[in-house]
């Protein structure tokens, strides 16, 4: 049994739906579900003036249409799945701390901004900041896995602290901005400043990219944990190459500048 | 150090009033106890008055500025990284060395650092050197703004919300997310559908998408003059000019709040008046949420 809901109209101002949660939907009645609040600017509206609600008590959400307005949904969830079909606004999933959130369409910025466990699927392209820490927060993503099937946006996984991103298109500046750890896996490779200020944590690319003048090359070679790391990524249809038969990365550590013990690792085909 | 801005020209007093030229109890001999640093990507006239002139490649300050903290740091930056922001290491250790050395270093930056590439990280970057640089000598940094008091209203949103931008007031309390929040990006997007525009002009300024969501929503602009955003203003009440007719406080540079005297008289109200006539209208108004509900704190979900 799933809730499906259904954008009835587009909002002309963002419509706040934190209450867009597994958690928050799962012992509530189809009644008690329309009547919940979401912020529609600052006008406090039930969520039946935007949704077309179907289906009751479940932690599996279905939405349907142009979501690009609607911001916060999936935040702080804890168990169940979201599936949105259309693209999707800011903060989708942020602070998360378990469950799945699939998106068939294009998200927006800060998607899985400091989650705590969980799983996140964008088909389309993503905006910026995704895992990252919010503004004057310390640590980003602290655990969870979102893959972005398309390009991002600027300072994706900035100060993340655990966790995996996997990005299948290009991404912006400022890649692993400020990184305290976890991985983020570049298939496309990344505009410039990638790694800029990373204290640890790793990045690995398919792609050659332009590195920042304080990152030193230490050494070529087929990391043992490469092999452990593609296996579990084959589960999300994520092939990494591992095989010295294959070809080699090439290893640069950095940044000098905190300094910090941040490793990128750059595919080389052989 | 002035990094990404042509003070020569721009702030014309800036030299001879603050930064180099005032003999003080510690510095008597004026212009020959201070150094100047100049980091720009062109020879401006600013060039001129420095003792050193950086040429920065157009793109790399924020790679040069991060050298330099591996550098302070006594990290191995490689000599060809070097070359590519257009530097030397020679020239480099010489300014860090002065760096360490001097007594009371001050950085201010200019658009050339803040607008380019990068944007608010090229700042971000030169107030950490800064903050960095005072584990050996005492080091602050300051924009160098454009606008009469844009330093007074980052200073008044500061103590008034405890941030100096990009505010959202609509869960009642306020959520600063710059990028979210801020201006250009909520115009860009067209998240708003309503402007109340006091003191600026940003149908000069702003991107074409965010003049066009301008037009598209009603717009209210107080100003003294006949602006761009005026023209494109649903609303344009006429102002009088702050300082010269309207008495108030602007905020220098240096977040020193100026009392402004009005030496004319004007027939119009000023922005003061009106902002506080608008306020009493809506006070009237019945609350906007419904009786005995409260704006929920986003906070609570997590």
């Amino acid at each position: 049994m799933t809730i499906t809901l259904t954008l009835k109209q587009a909002p002309a101002v963002p419509l706040e739906a934190e209450v867009l949660s597994p958690d928050v939907f799962a012992e509530l009645s189809n009644a008690e579900i329309r009547a919940l609040i979401v912020y529609n600017g600052k006008r406090q509206v039930p969520l039946e003036e935007f949704f077309d609600v179907d289906g009751e008590r479940s932690d599996e959400l279905v939405l349907h249409g142009d979501l690009t307005k609607v911001r916060l949904i999936g935040r702080g969830m804890s168990k169940g799945s979201v599936t949105v079909h259309g693209r999707v606004g800011m903060h989708l999933g942020a602070h998360m701390k378990g469950g799945r959130i699939e998106v068939h369409g294009d998200a927006s910025d800060w998607i899985g901004a400091e989650m705590k466990n969980g799983f996140i699927h964008v088909h389309g392209n993503a905006g910026g900041q995704i895992g990252a820490a919010y503004r004057g927060s310390l640590a980003g993503m602290k655990n969870g896995t979102i893959i972005v099937d398309g390009t991002a946006g600027l300072e994706v996984g900035m100060r993340m602290r655990r966790g995996t991103i996997i990005l299948g298109g290009q991404a912006k500046d400022f890649t692993g901005l400020q990184m305290k750890g976890g991985t983020i896996i570049l298939m496309d490779g990344a505009e410039i400043r990638t790694g800029a200020w990373m204290n640890r944590g790793t990045i690995i690319s398919m792609k050659p990219i332009k590195l920042m003048p304080t990152f030193a090359e230490s050494n070529d070679s087929n990391p043992t944990f490469m092999n452990v790391y593609a296996r579990q990524l084959k589960r999300f249809g994520v092939n990494l190459p591992f095989a010295a038969s294959e070809g080699i990365y090439q290893r640069f550590s950095g940044d000098l500048a905190v300094p910090g013990n941040g490793e990128i690792l750059v595919w080389q085909p052989a | 150090m002035y990094w990404g801005g042509n003070p020569a020209e721009c702030h014309p007093r800036h030299f001879t009033k603050y930064t180099l030229m005032q003999k003080s109890k510690f510095l008597p001999r004026g212009r020959k106890d201070r150094t100047m640093v100049l980091v720009d990507i062109r020879e401006t006239k600013s060039a001129k008055a420095s003792d050193i002139f950086l040429q920065v490649r157009p793109g790399k300050d924020f790679e040069l500025i991060t050298i330099l903290r591996a550098m302070i740091k006594e990290q191995h930056v490689g000599d060809e990284q070097i070359a590519e922001t257009g530097m030397t290491r020679e020239v480099l250790d010489d300014l860090v060395h002065r760096m360490k050395s001097c007594k009371f270093g001050c950085f201010f930056f200019g658009m050339g650092l803040s607008m380019t590439r990068g944007k608010h990280m090229n700042s971000a970057a030169l107030l950490t050197l800064a903050a960095e640089m005072n584990a050996f000598t005492k080091f602050v940094a300051m924009p160098m703004r454009g606008h009469g008091n844009v330093t007074g209203a980052d200073v008044i949103m500061r103590w008034q919300t405890g941030y100096p931008f990009g505010i959202t007031f609509n869960r009642g309390y306020p959520r600063y997310n710059p990028g979210e929040f801020s201006t250009v990006d909520v115009l860009v997007r067209g998240d708003c559908d309503a402007a109340f525009i006091i003191g600026a002009d940003p149908g000069a300024t702003m991107p074409q998408p965010a003049i066009e969501h301008l037009k598209r929503i009603p717009t209210i602009c107080l100003d003294p003059h006949v602006t761009h955003t005026s023209n494109l203003a649903r609303v344009h009440i006429t102002t009088a000019p702050q300082g010269i007719a309207a008495p108030g406080t602007a905020y220098r540079m240096d977040e020193l709040p100026l009392p402004l005297k009005p030496a004319l008289k004007s027939p119009y109200p000023s922005d003061e008046e009106v902002v506080r006539r608008i306020n009493a209208a809506i006070a009237e108004k019945p609350f906007w949420l419904a009786e005995g509900s409260q704006p929920q704190m986003i906070t609570n979900q997590v």
